[in-house]
């Protein structure tokens, strides 16, 4: 993946994960009362915006390439394939993506 | 006569400014003669906590080298807590653009009245100065290289 790639990817990921109502929730946009101390919350916030950008990056490399195996998404996005596994997972039970056959005996996926 | 492009790098800074406060210091800065660099263009907006995370990143996807947002210093936003709301979600800003791999000193929030015509002036000038060292966009630098 070149620089031009990865940064380009990186940053629609970080304006796509800004639109989405979880990471509004917790920057305040939607002003909500949370009763833990400021550095725990921000270390949430952190978490979750680390989250977010990464399944924003695995959902941008399947709608520009289509049917994606885990390996070719830790190729297009530089994230491990267990990191993706597990966004995967969320984004399964968020029924965002679902899987669409095999390929070189590894799952395939789609947006939904 | 051939016209000669100059090779020196010149920052563009994206500056989005509040109708009330900054938007006003800015043209104070204009009418009262205080010279800045021709390397900001604004833009007005009725209030910075009009400003989304995107704006920010947008405009440094689309080839600002720095990306300014002034609004009413805290206490004296017209809509109240907009300033504020700006404030927090600015630290978070910061923080998306160091991710993805961005200097963070190419984002700045500053607060300017609009008495403050001069302070607006000796902030352009001296933020154009810092990108000046910080140098081109990655962005930029990586759509010239292609």
């Amino acid at each position: 993946m070149s620089k031009r790639e990865s940064l380009i990817r990186k940053t629609n990921a970080a304006i796509e994960a800004f639109k989405s109502q979880r990471l509004r929730w917790v920057t305040g946009r939607s002003q909500i009362k949370v009763e833990i101390d400021e550095k725990r919350y921000q270390q949430v916030v952190d978490s979750i915006m680390k989250d977010e950008i990464e399944r924003h990056m695995i959902i941008g490399a399947i709608k520009e390439k289509g049917l994606l195996t885990v390996g070719e998404i830790s190729q297009l996005t530089g994230l491990q394939p267990s990191r993706i596994i597990q966004h995967i997972i969320a984004l399964r039970r968020n029924g965002v993506i679902g899987e669409a056959g095999e390929r070189n005996r590894q799952y395939l996926y789609q947006l939904i | 006569m051939v016209k000669e492009v100059s090779e020196e790098f010149e920052p563009l800074i994206v500056a989005f400014c509040c109708n009330w406060c900054s938007y006003a210091g800015a043209d104070l800065a204009g009418t009262s003669r205080f010279e800045y660099p021709p390397n900001i263009r604004i833009i007005r907006v009725m209030c910075t906590g009009r400003v989304d995370p995107t704006f920010v990143l947008e405009a440094l996807k689309m080839g600002a080298d720095a990306v300014l947002v002034a609004g009413c210093h805290p206490g004296d936003c017209h809509y109240q807590k907009g300033n504020y709301i700006m404030e927090k979600r600015f630290g978070y800003i910061k923080r998306v653009v160091e991710r993805i791999g961005i200097e963070p000193e190419r984002v700045r929030l500053e607060w300017i009245s609009a008495s403050e015509g001069g302070k607006f002036a000796a902030l352009v000038r001296e933020m154009t100065q810092q990108v000046r060292q910080l140098g081109p966009s990655p962005f930029r630098l990586i759509s010239n290289s292609k």
